[in-house]
Protein backbone atom coordinates (compact mmCIF):
# COMPACT_ATOMS: atom_id res chain seq x y z
CA UNK A 1 0.00 0.00 0.00
CA UNK A 2 2.68 2.70 1.14
CA UNK A 3 4.96 1.21 -1.26
CA UNK A 4 2.64 2.26 -4.41
CA UNK A 5 2.29 5.87 -3.32
CA UNK A 6 4.25 8.54 -5.47
CA UNK A 7 7.43 9.67 -3.98
CA UNK A 8 6.40 13.25 -3.54
CA UNK A 9 3.62 12.01 -0.88
CA UNK A 10 6.69 10.23 1.48
CA UNK A 11 8.22 13.61 1.39
CA UNK A 12 4.76 14.96 2.82
CA UNK A 13 3.86 12.13 4.80
CA UNK A 14 8.19 12.33 5.83
CA UNK A 15 6.91 16.89 6.85
CA UNK A 16 4.03 15.61 8.38
CA UNK A 17 5.73 13.84 11.20
CA UNK A 18 8.73 15.95 11.71
CA UNK A 19 5.91 18.90 12.33
CA UNK A 20 3.59 16.51 14.53
CA UNK A 21 6.80 15.75 16.96
CA UNK A 22 7.80 19.73 16.50
CA UNK A 23 4.91 20.87 17.56
CA UNK A 24 4.60 17.69 20.15
CA UNK A 25 7.61 19.48 21.90
CA UNK A 26 6.18 22.99 22.36
CA UNK A 27 2.97 22.15 23.18
CA UNK A 28 4.62 20.32 26.39
CA UNK A 29 6.81 23.54 26.85
CA UNK A 30 4.00 25.47 26.62
CA UNK A 31 2.18 23.18 29.83
CA UNK A 32 5.42 23.49 31.55
CA UNK A 33 5.42 26.69 33.93
CA UNK A 34 8.89 25.61 35.85
CA UNK A 35 10.55 25.68 32.41
CA UNK A 36 10.34 28.98 32.25
CA UNK A 37 10.76 30.06 35.62
CA UNK A 38 14.37 27.81 35.39
CA UNK A 39 15.45 30.08 32.60
CA UNK A 40 14.06 33.48 34.13
CA UNK A 41 15.82 32.63 37.96
CA UNK A 42 18.98 31.51 35.94
CA UNK A 43 19.26 34.67 34.36
CA UNK A 44 18.52 36.69 37.40
CA UNK A 45 21.42 34.48 39.49
CA UNK A 46 24.21 34.69 37.03
CA UNK A 47 23.41 38.37 35.04
CA UNK A 48 22.18 40.17 37.72
CA UNK A 49 23.86 39.10 41.03
CA UNK A 50 27.18 36.77 39.75
CA UNK A 51 26.98 39.55 36.70
CA UNK A 52 26.82 42.80 39.44
CA UNK A 53 28.41 41.20 42.24
CA UNK A 54 31.34 40.01 40.44
CA UNK A 55 31.64 42.82 38.53
CA UNK A 56 32.18 45.11 40.82
CA UNK A 57 35.65 43.60 41.56
CA UNK A 58 36.33 43.12 38.25
CA UNK A 59 36.28 46.37 36.65
CA UNK A 60 36.33 45.38 32.78
CA UNK A 61 37.34 42.55 30.65
CA UNK A 62 38.74 43.93 27.47
CA UNK A 63 36.77 46.94 28.22
CA UNK A 64 33.16 44.94 28.59
CA UNK A 65 31.23 45.06 31.92
CA UNK A 66 31.37 41.70 33.25
CA UNK A 67 27.51 41.33 33.36
CA UNK A 68 27.65 42.00 29.91
CA UNK A 69 30.91 39.40 29.21
CA UNK A 70 28.47 36.89 30.52
CA UNK A 71 25.66 37.07 28.92
CA UNK A 72 26.10 35.12 25.92
CA UNK A 73 27.12 32.35 28.43
CA UNK A 74 23.97 33.15 30.29
CA UNK A 75 22.45 32.64 26.52
CA UNK A 76 24.02 29.50 26.57
CA UNK A 77 23.40 28.14 30.01
CA UNK A 78 19.85 28.14 29.60
CA UNK A 79 20.31 26.86 25.92
CA UNK A 80 21.83 23.48 27.56
CA UNK A 81 18.52 23.53 29.96
CA UNK A 82 16.15 23.83 27.25
CA UNK A 83 17.97 21.07 25.19
CA UNK A 84 19.08 18.53 27.43
CA UNK A 85 15.78 18.41 29.33
CA UNK A 86 13.62 17.83 26.24
CA UNK A 87 16.17 15.21 25.03
CA UNK A 88 16.40 13.62 28.14
CA UNK A 89 12.67 13.01 28.45
CA UNK A 90 13.14 10.47 25.84
CA UNK A 91 14.49 8.19 28.27
CA UNK A 92 10.98 8.31 30.02
CA UNK A 93 9.34 8.26 26.53
CA UNK A 94 10.73 5.57 25.80
CA UNK A 95 9.90 3.11 28.42
CA UNK A 96 6.33 4.73 29.27
CA UNK A 97 5.09 7.48 27.51
CA UNK A 98 4.36 8.46 23.65
CA UNK A 99 7.52 6.80 22.08
CA UNK A 100 6.38 3.23 21.87
CA UNK A 101 3.31 4.36 20.23
CA UNK A 102 5.84 6.02 17.68
CA UNK A 103 8.01 3.56 17.35
CA UNK A 104 4.99 0.73 16.37
CA UNK A 105 3.63 3.37 14.00
CA UNK A 106 4.72 3.09 10.32
CA UNK A 107 6.45 6.92 10.63
CA UNK A 108 9.89 6.97 9.38
CA UNK A 109 12.34 7.15 12.69
CA UNK A 110 14.48 9.97 10.42
CA UNK A 111 11.86 12.12 10.34
CA UNK A 112 10.80 11.68 14.23
CA UNK A 113 14.00 12.72 15.14
CA UNK A 114 14.44 15.49 13.09
CA UNK A 115 11.16 16.55 14.94
CA UNK A 116 12.28 16.24 18.21
CA UNK A 117 15.42 17.65 17.90
CA UNK A 118 14.53 20.89 15.81
CA UNK A 119 11.51 20.85 18.55
CA UNK A 120 14.08 20.74 21.13
CA UNK A 121 16.43 23.60 19.52
CA UNK A 122 13.17 25.72 19.00
CA UNK A 123 12.50 25.86 23.40
CA UNK A 124 16.32 26.57 23.60
CA UNK A 125 16.04 29.64 21.14
CA UNK A 126 12.76 30.68 23.32
CA UNK A 127 14.83 29.99 26.63
CA UNK A 128 17.80 31.52 25.42
CA UNK A 129 16.20 34.74 24.72
CA UNK A 130 15.42 35.19 28.06
CA UNK A 131 18.24 36.70 28.92
CA UNK A 132 18.76 38.69 25.92
CA UNK A 133 15.96 41.19 27.68
CA UNK A 134 18.31 42.31 29.58
CA UNK A 135 20.21 44.17 26.66
CA UNK A 136 18.69 47.89 27.25
CA UNK A 137 19.78 47.33 31.41
CA UNK A 138 23.20 46.24 30.33
CA UNK A 139 24.36 49.60 28.13
CA UNK A 140 24.27 47.25 25.20
CA UNK A 141 22.46 47.83 22.20
CA UNK A 142 21.52 44.91 19.27
CA UNK A 143 20.62 45.61 15.74
CA UNK A 144 17.80 43.69 14.06
CA UNK A 145 20.50 41.97 12.20
CA UNK A 146 22.48 40.86 14.85
CA UNK A 147 19.54 39.75 16.81
CA UNK A 148 18.56 37.24 13.53
CA UNK A 149 22.03 36.44 13.39
CA UNK A 150 22.00 35.36 17.29
CA UNK A 151 19.23 33.64 16.89
CA UNK A 152 20.60 31.34 13.94
CA UNK A 153 23.19 30.49 16.44
CA UNK A 154 21.09 29.47 19.06
CA UNK A 155 19.04 27.65 17.16
CA UNK A 156 22.22 25.62 16.15
CA UNK A 157 23.46 25.27 19.68
CA UNK A 158 20.56 24.18 20.45
CA UNK A 159 20.16 21.52 17.59
CA UNK A 160 23.72 20.25 19.01
CA UNK A 161 22.84 19.72 22.13
CA UNK A 162 19.59 18.27 21.68
CA UNK A 163 21.14 16.01 19.40
CA UNK A 164 23.87 15.22 21.34
CA UNK A 165 21.31 14.65 24.35
CA UNK A 166 19.44 12.24 22.44
CA UNK A 167 22.45 10.31 22.07
CA UNK A 168 22.97 10.02 25.50
CA UNK A 169 19.64 9.48 26.32
CA UNK A 170 19.08 6.51 23.36
CA UNK A 171 22.03 4.57 25.71
CA UNK A 172 20.23 5.82 29.25
CA UNK A 173 18.24 2.58 30.84
CA UNK A 174 17.72 3.94 34.10
CA UNK A 175 16.47 7.61 34.63
CA UNK A 176 16.67 8.62 38.40
CA UNK A 177 15.94 12.83 37.72
CA UNK A 178 17.58 15.48 36.21
CA UNK A 179 20.36 16.15 38.61
CA UNK A 180 22.56 14.28 37.43
CA UNK A 181 22.46 15.27 33.86
CA UNK A 182 22.65 18.92 35.58
CA UNK A 183 25.96 18.38 37.01
CA UNK A 184 27.42 15.72 34.90
CA UNK A 185 26.72 17.34 31.47
CA UNK A 186 25.56 20.74 31.36
CA UNK A 187 27.40 22.49 34.23
CA UNK A 188 31.11 20.82 32.62
CA UNK A 189 29.96 22.25 29.14
CA UNK A 190 29.26 25.73 30.71
CA UNK A 191 32.35 26.34 32.97
CA UNK A 192 34.26 25.02 30.13
CA UNK A 193 33.48 27.10 27.18
CA UNK A 194 34.89 30.50 27.98
CA UNK A 195 31.17 31.31 29.10
CA UNK A 196 32.22 32.88 32.74
CA UNK A 197 35.73 34.26 32.39
CA UNK A 198 37.47 34.96 29.42
CA UNK A 199 40.06 32.49 27.43
CA UNK A 200 42.89 35.66 27.35
CA UNK A 201 42.34 39.62 27.08
CA UNK A 202 42.66 41.85 29.35
CA UNK A 203 41.01 42.01 32.82
CA UNK A 204 40.50 45.45 34.30
CA UNK A 205 41.96 46.27 37.77
CA UNK A 206 40.86 45.21 40.70
CA UNK A 207 38.83 47.02 43.71
CA UNK A 208 38.37 50.74 42.38
CA UNK A 209 42.74 50.93 42.48
CA UNK A 210 44.86 51.06 39.08
CA UNK A 211 47.45 48.95 39.63
CA UNK A 212 50.62 51.70 40.25
CA UNK A 213 53.56 51.73 38.01
CA UNK A 214 55.94 50.31 39.84
CA UNK A 215 53.33 46.96 40.95
CA UNK A 216 53.06 46.60 37.63
CA UNK A 217 57.08 46.00 36.81
CA UNK A 218 57.25 44.17 40.01
CA UNK A 219 54.38 41.89 38.72
CA UNK A 220 56.26 41.45 35.44
CA UNK A 221 59.36 39.87 36.97
CA UNK A 222 57.17 37.29 38.24
CA UNK A 223 55.69 36.48 34.86
CA UNK A 224 52.29 38.08 35.28
CA UNK A 225 51.79 40.48 32.54
CA UNK A 226 49.94 43.69 33.67
CA UNK A 227 48.97 45.85 30.83
CA UNK A 228 46.71 49.31 30.77
CA UNK A 229 45.15 49.41 34.26
CA UNK A 230 44.42 45.31 34.13
CA UNK A 231 46.33 41.78 33.84
CA UNK A 232 46.67 39.97 31.21
CA UNK A 233 44.90 36.76 31.31
CA UNK A 234 46.39 33.26 31.26
CA UNK A 235 44.39 29.97 31.34
CA UNK A 236 46.48 26.95 32.59
CA UNK A 237 47.40 24.56 29.94
CA UNK A 238 44.67 21.73 31.28
CA UNK A 239 42.01 24.44 31.48
CA UNK A 240 42.88 25.67 27.84
CA UNK A 241 43.15 22.54 26.25
CA UNK A 242 39.19 21.62 28.01
CA UNK A 243 37.96 24.68 27.09
CA UNK A 244 39.58 24.65 23.30
CA UNK A 245 37.78 20.55 23.38
CA UNK A 246 34.61 22.02 23.84
CA UNK A 247 32.92 22.27 20.62
CA UNK A 248 30.21 24.88 22.50
CA UNK A 249 32.95 27.30 23.20
CA UNK A 250 33.14 27.86 19.37
CA UNK A 251 29.53 28.42 19.14
CA UNK A 252 29.65 30.93 22.42
CA UNK A 253 32.64 32.44 21.13
CA UNK A 254 30.57 33.65 17.22
CA UNK A 255 27.33 34.02 19.57
CA UNK A 256 29.65 36.70 21.96
CA UNK A 257 30.82 38.40 18.33
CA UNK A 258 27.01 38.87 17.44
CA UNK A 259 25.77 40.46 21.02
CA UNK A 260 29.34 42.25 22.17
CA UNK A 261 31.59 42.22 19.20
CA UNK A 262 34.13 40.65 21.03
CA UNK A 263 35.71 37.24 19.82
CA UNK A 264 38.52 35.14 21.49
CA UNK A 265 38.97 31.69 18.76
CA UNK A 266 39.39 31.85 15.17
CA UNK A 267 36.32 33.01 13.08
CA UNK A 268 36.77 29.74 10.70
CA UNK A 269 36.36 27.13 13.44
CA UNK A 270 33.72 29.01 15.05
CA UNK A 271 31.73 29.05 11.74
CA UNK A 272 32.05 25.44 11.45
CA UNK A 273 30.79 24.35 15.07
CA UNK A 274 28.13 26.17 14.16
CA UNK A 275 27.27 25.11 10.61
CA UNK A 276 28.61 21.42 10.25
CA UNK A 277 28.66 20.18 13.72
CA UNK A 278 25.01 20.31 14.34
CA UNK A 279 24.77 18.37 11.69
CA UNK A 280 26.86 15.98 11.95
CA UNK A 281 25.29 15.80 15.33
CA UNK A 282 21.57 15.18 14.01
CA UNK A 283 22.68 12.50 11.88
CA UNK A 284 24.35 10.32 14.68
CA UNK A 285 20.90 11.02 16.83
CA UNK A 286 18.76 9.75 14.19
CA UNK A 287 20.35 6.68 13.70
CA UNK A 288 20.60 6.13 17.66
CA UNK A 289 16.63 6.65 17.43
CA UNK A 290 16.43 4.46 14.72
CA UNK A 291 18.38 1.76 16.73
CA UNK A 292 15.26 2.15 19.36
CA UNK A 293 13.43 0.20 16.78
CA UNK A 294 15.36 -2.18 15.73
CA UNK A 295 16.82 -3.75 18.92
CA UNK B 1 -5.82 -19.99 -5.49
CA UNK B 2 -8.11 -21.60 -2.93
CA UNK B 3 -10.23 -19.57 -0.79
CA UNK B 4 -8.21 -20.01 2.52
CA UNK B 5 -7.04 -16.95 3.59
CA UNK B 6 -3.88 -16.28 4.62
CA UNK B 7 -3.38 -15.51 8.29
CA UNK B 8 -3.43 -12.80 9.65
CA UNK B 9 0.00 -14.01 12.04
CA UNK B 10 2.30 -16.75 11.24
CA UNK B 11 5.69 -17.52 13.38
CA UNK B 12 7.72 -19.92 12.55
CA UNK B 13 10.67 -21.18 15.13
CA UNK B 14 10.88 -17.57 16.81
CA UNK B 15 13.35 -17.65 18.94
CA UNK B 16 14.76 -14.47 20.89
CA UNK B 17 17.98 -14.26 22.97
CA UNK B 18 19.56 -11.40 25.31
CA UNK B 19 22.74 -12.18 25.88
CA UNK B 20 22.96 -15.76 26.62
CA UNK B 21 19.00 -16.02 28.11
CA UNK B 22 17.10 -17.31 25.56
CA UNK B 23 13.67 -15.42 26.40
CA UNK B 24 11.92 -17.28 23.76
CA UNK B 25 12.82 -20.60 22.14
CA UNK B 26 11.17 -21.67 19.34
CA UNK B 27 8.08 -20.51 19.34
CA UNK B 28 5.64 -22.01 16.09
CA UNK B 29 1.62 -20.88 15.81
CA UNK B 30 -0.69 -18.98 13.60
CA UNK B 31 -3.31 -16.58 13.67
CA UNK B 32 -6.43 -17.26 10.97
CA UNK B 33 -8.31 -13.47 9.92
CA UNK B 34 -10.90 -12.42 11.93
CA UNK B 35 -9.73 -14.97 15.27
CA UNK B 36 -9.75 -13.90 18.56
CA UNK B 37 -6.27 -15.06 20.16
CA UNK B 38 -4.95 -14.98 23.41
CA UNK B 39 -1.44 -15.97 24.74
CA UNK B 40 -1.14 -17.12 28.16
CA UNK B 41 1.65 -17.37 30.42
CA UNK B 42 3.12 -16.46 33.76
CA UNK B 43 5.35 -14.03 34.55
CA UNK B 44 9.12 -13.42 32.42
CA UNK B 45 7.74 -16.61 30.27
CA UNK B 46 7.97 -14.56 27.16
CA UNK B 47 4.79 -13.20 26.38
CA UNK B 48 5.92 -9.64 25.66
CA UNK B 49 9.59 -10.43 23.91
CA UNK B 50 6.54 -12.74 21.60
CA UNK B 51 4.58 -9.55 21.44
CA UNK B 52 7.18 -7.27 20.69
CA UNK B 53 9.06 -9.81 17.93
CA UNK B 54 4.77 -9.46 16.17
CA UNK B 55 4.84 -6.07 16.19
CA UNK B 56 8.14 -5.41 14.66
CA UNK B 57 9.43 -4.19 18.05
CA UNK B 58 12.35 -6.93 18.57
CA UNK B 59 14.16 -8.10 15.77
CA UNK B 60 14.08 -12.25 16.20
CA UNK B 61 16.92 -14.17 16.53
CA UNK B 62 16.43 -16.62 14.38
CA UNK B 63 12.61 -18.11 12.72
CA UNK B 64 10.41 -15.34 11.53
CA UNK B 65 7.20 -13.82 11.88
CA UNK B 66 4.94 -12.66 8.99
CA UNK B 67 1.67 -10.73 9.68
CA UNK B 68 -0.72 -10.85 6.28
CA UNK B 69 2.30 -12.09 4.56
CA UNK B 70 4.81 -9.51 5.31
CA UNK B 71 7.50 -10.64 6.75
CA UNK B 72 8.05 -8.49 10.13
CA UNK B 73 11.66 -7.98 9.82
CA UNK B 74 11.63 -6.83 6.10
CA UNK B 75 8.94 -5.33 5.48
CA UNK B 76 8.32 -3.46 8.83
CA UNK B 77 6.64 -0.77 7.51
CA UNK B 78 3.91 -2.57 5.91
CA UNK B 79 3.39 -4.37 9.12
CA UNK B 80 3.14 -1.60 11.36
CA UNK B 81 0.66 0.10 9.07
CA UNK B 82 -1.75 -3.29 9.31
CA UNK B 83 -1.87 -3.17 12.98
CA UNK B 84 -3.33 -1.58 15.82
CA UNK B 85 -1.55 -1.82 19.31
CA UNK B 86 -2.79 -1.28 22.93
CA UNK B 87 0.03 -1.03 25.56
CA UNK B 88 0.01 -2.57 28.75
CA UNK B 89 1.31 1.01 29.91
CA UNK B 90 -0.74 3.73 28.43
CA UNK B 91 1.63 5.11 25.42
CA UNK B 92 0.17 8.34 25.45
CA UNK B 93 1.57 12.18 26.14
CA UNK B 94 0.47 12.92 29.53
CA UNK B 95 0.96 16.56 28.86
CA UNK B 96 -0.89 16.70 25.95
CA UNK B 97 -4.82 16.35 25.43
CA UNK B 98 -6.84 13.74 24.40
CA UNK B 99 -7.40 15.34 20.87
CA UNK B 100 -3.38 16.30 20.24
CA UNK B 101 -2.41 12.58 21.02
CA UNK B 102 -5.08 11.41 18.38
CA UNK B 103 -3.73 14.01 16.17
CA UNK B 104 -0.43 12.77 16.62
CA UNK B 105 -1.56 9.35 15.20
CA UNK B 106 -3.16 10.79 12.60
CA UNK B 107 0.05 12.46 11.15
CA UNK B 108 2.00 8.75 12.21
CA UNK B 109 -0.19 6.86 10.20
CA UNK B 110 -1.11 8.81 7.65
CA UNK B 111 -4.65 9.60 8.04
CA UNK B 112 -5.57 11.95 5.28
CA UNK B 113 -5.32 16.05 6.50
CA UNK B 114 -8.98 16.54 5.38
CA UNK B 115 -10.24 13.66 7.05
CA UNK B 116 -8.26 13.92 10.27
CA UNK B 117 -10.76 15.83 12.12
CA UNK B 118 -13.53 13.98 11.71
CA UNK B 119 -11.45 10.60 12.58
CA UNK B 120 -10.66 12.84 15.99
CA UNK B 121 -13.88 13.34 16.94
CA UNK B 122 -15.60 9.83 16.13
CA UNK B 123 -12.80 8.53 18.07
CA UNK B 124 -13.24 10.91 21.23
CA UNK B 125 -17.18 9.42 20.61
CA UNK B 126 -16.37 5.87 20.41
CA UNK B 127 -14.42 6.13 23.51
CA UNK B 128 -17.19 7.88 25.31
CA UNK B 129 -14.57 11.17 25.86
CA UNK B 130 -16.21 13.71 23.54
CA UNK B 131 -16.73 15.68 26.45
CA UNK B 132 -12.84 16.02 28.01
CA UNK B 133 -11.35 15.88 24.49
CA UNK B 134 -9.48 19.32 25.67
CA UNK B 135 -8.22 17.91 29.04
CA UNK B 136 -4.61 17.05 29.58
CA UNK B 137 -4.83 13.18 29.69
CA UNK B 138 -2.76 13.30 33.01
CA UNK B 139 -6.02 14.48 34.91
CA UNK B 140 -7.47 11.25 33.30
CA UNK B 141 -8.20 8.07 35.24
CA UNK B 142 -6.59 4.48 33.83
CA UNK B 143 -9.97 3.52 32.61
CA UNK B 144 -10.23 6.46 30.60
CA UNK B 145 -6.45 6.24 29.17
CA UNK B 146 -7.65 2.65 28.44
CA UNK B 147 -10.33 3.84 26.36
CA UNK B 148 -8.40 6.40 24.61
CA UNK B 149 -5.47 3.94 23.30
CA UNK B 150 -7.70 1.55 22.26
CA UNK B 151 -9.65 3.94 20.59
CA UNK B 152 -6.81 5.36 18.95
CA UNK B 153 -5.24 2.25 18.03
CA UNK B 154 -8.46 1.26 15.62
CA UNK B 155 -8.00 5.21 14.16
CA UNK B 156 -6.56 4.25 11.25
CA UNK B 157 -8.64 0.99 10.68
CA UNK B 158 -6.25 -1.29 11.50
CA UNK B 159 -6.93 -5.34 10.31
CA UNK B 160 -4.91 -6.65 13.45
CA UNK B 161 -5.20 -5.27 16.54
CA UNK B 162 -2.77 -6.30 19.33
CA UNK B 163 -3.32 -6.15 23.25
CA UNK B 164 -0.97 -5.75 25.96
CA UNK B 165 -2.63 -7.06 29.27
CA UNK B 166 -5.86 -4.93 28.23
CA UNK B 167 -7.45 -4.93 31.04
CA UNK B 168 -4.98 -4.44 33.90
CA UNK B 169 -5.81 -2.10 36.13
CA UNK B 170 -9.29 -1.54 34.97
CA UNK B 171 -12.62 -1.72 37.12
CA UNK B 172 -15.10 -5.02 36.40
CA UNK B 173 -17.25 -1.41 34.57
CA UNK B 174 -14.28 -0.87 32.28
CA UNK B 175 -13.88 -4.31 31.75
CA UNK B 176 -16.76 -4.83 30.53
CA UNK B 177 -16.87 -1.76 28.36
CA UNK B 178 -13.78 -2.91 26.69
CA UNK B 179 -15.10 -6.24 25.77
CA UNK B 180 -18.44 -5.19 24.91
CA UNK B 181 -16.36 -2.74 22.09
CA UNK B 182 -14.12 -5.50 21.03
CA UNK B 183 -16.84 -8.18 20.55
CA UNK B 184 -18.23 -5.48 18.23
CA UNK B 185 -15.17 -5.18 16.07
CA UNK B 186 -14.49 -8.74 15.98
CA UNK B 187 -18.36 -8.49 14.30
CA UNK B 188 -17.00 -6.58 11.56
CA UNK B 189 -13.76 -8.74 11.09
CA UNK B 190 -10.65 -7.51 13.01
CA UNK B 191 -8.11 -10.15 14.19
CA UNK B 192 -7.57 -9.92 17.57
CA UNK B 193 -4.40 -10.87 19.36
CA UNK B 194 -4.12 -10.08 23.39
CA UNK B 195 -1.43 -11.39 26.22
CA UNK B 196 -3.42 -11.56 29.40
CA UNK B 197 -2.98 -12.86 32.50
CA UNK B 198 -6.97 -13.44 33.12
CA UNK B 199 -8.12 -16.45 32.78
CA UNK B 200 -11.66 -16.21 32.28
CA UNK B 201 -11.03 -13.44 30.10
CA UNK B 202 -9.49 -16.13 27.78
CA UNK B 203 -12.39 -18.16 27.78
CA UNK B 204 -14.03 -16.06 25.40
CA UNK B 205 -10.65 -16.56 22.74
CA UNK B 206 -11.15 -18.65 20.28
CA UNK B 207 -8.18 -19.98 20.65
CA UNK B 208 -5.83 -20.15 23.52
CA UNK B 209 -1.69 -20.53 23.31
CA UNK B 210 0.09 -21.16 26.81
CA UNK B 211 3.80 -20.26 27.00
CA UNK B 212 6.21 -21.04 29.44
CA UNK B 213 10.08 -21.12 29.97
CA UNK B 214 10.00 -19.29 26.27
CA UNK B 215 7.94 -22.31 24.70
CA UNK B 216 4.76 -22.96 24.00
CA UNK B 217 3.45 -25.93 25.84
CA UNK B 218 -0.71 -25.66 24.70
CA UNK B 219 -2.13 -24.65 21.64
CA UNK B 220 -5.96 -24.99 20.98
CA UNK B 221 -9.81 -23.91 21.95
CA UNK B 222 -10.48 -23.58 25.54
CA UNK B 223 -12.03 -26.22 25.81
CA UNK B 224 -10.15 -28.56 23.89
CA UNK B 225 -7.58 -27.52 26.36
CA UNK B 226 -9.57 -28.56 28.82
CA UNK B 227 -10.83 -31.73 27.83
CA UNK B 228 -6.93 -32.51 27.24
CA UNK B 229 -5.71 -31.41 30.82
CA UNK B 230 -6.78 -34.40 33.76
CA UNK B 231 -7.47 -31.57 35.61
CA UNK B 232 -11.27 -32.78 36.69
CA UNK B 233 -14.76 -32.54 34.80
CA UNK B 234 -15.48 -28.94 36.20
CA UNK B 235 -11.98 -27.86 35.17
CA UNK B 236 -11.53 -24.18 34.37
CA UNK B 237 -8.89 -22.81 32.17
CA UNK B 238 -6.95 -21.61 35.15
CA UNK B 239 -6.74 -25.41 36.52
CA UNK B 240 -5.57 -25.85 32.99
CA UNK B 241 -2.82 -23.69 33.53
CA UNK B 242 -1.82 -24.39 36.92
CA UNK B 243 -1.41 -28.14 35.76
CA UNK B 244 0.83 -27.21 32.43
CA UNK B 245 3.11 -24.44 33.96
CA UNK B 246 3.49 -25.74 37.76
CA UNK B 247 2.37 -23.61 41.02
CA UNK B 248 5.93 -22.15 41.42
CA UNK B 249 5.71 -18.59 42.11
CA UNK B 250 7.29 -16.17 39.61
CA UNK B 251 9.52 -13.15 40.38
CA UNK B 252 10.83 -10.88 37.55
CA UNK B 253 13.79 -9.04 37.80
CA UNK B 254 12.28 -5.22 37.61
CA UNK B 255 13.40 -4.09 34.15
CA UNK B 256 13.73 -0.16 33.23
CA UNK B 257 10.33 0.18 32.73
CA UNK B 258 9.09 -1.14 36.21
CA UNK B 259 11.65 0.90 37.71
CA UNK B 260 10.65 4.37 35.68
CA UNK B 261 6.73 3.89 36.78
CA UNK B 262 8.56 3.41 40.35
CA UNK B 263 10.71 7.11 40.07
CA UNK B 264 7.13 8.15 38.73
CA UNK B 265 5.08 7.42 41.65
CA UNK B 266 7.49 8.57 44.47
CA UNK B 267 7.01 11.82 42.81
CA UNK B 268 8.96 11.15 39.53
CA UNK B 269 10.60 14.43 37.72
CA UNK B 270 9.46 17.23 35.69
CA UNK B 271 9.55 14.97 32.53
CA UNK B 272 6.61 13.60 32.43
Amino acid sequence: MTDALPAGSHVLAGARVVWAMWRRELLRYRRDRSQIFGAVSRTVLWLIILGFGLGAALRDIEGYSYAQYILPGVVTLNILFASLQSAIALVWDREVGLLREVLVSPAPMPAVALGKLLGGATIAVIQGSIPLLAIPFLDLRISLPQLLLAWAVMFSMGVLVTAFGVIVASRMTTFEGFGSISNGIIQPLYFLSGSIYPLKGIVGGVGFLDIPLALREELRSLGIFALGSGWVVQLPLWLEVLVYANPLSYQLDLLRYLILGFQQLPLALDLAAVLVLPIVAAAIAAWMMNGLRRR
Amino acid sequence: MTDVPEPAIEARDLVRRFGKVEAVSGVSFSVAQGEFFALLGPNGAGKTTTLQMLTTLLRPSSGSAHVFGNDTAKRPARVRSALGMVFQEPALDDRLTARENLEIHGALYRIPRNELRARVGEALDWAALAEVGARTVRSFSGGMKRRLELARALMHRPRLLFLDEPTLGLDPQGRRHLWERIERLRGQGLTVFMTTHYLQEAEACDRVGIIDGGKLIALGAPDELKERADAGDAASLEDVFIELTGRQLRDEEAGPRARMLGFAKRGGEHTR
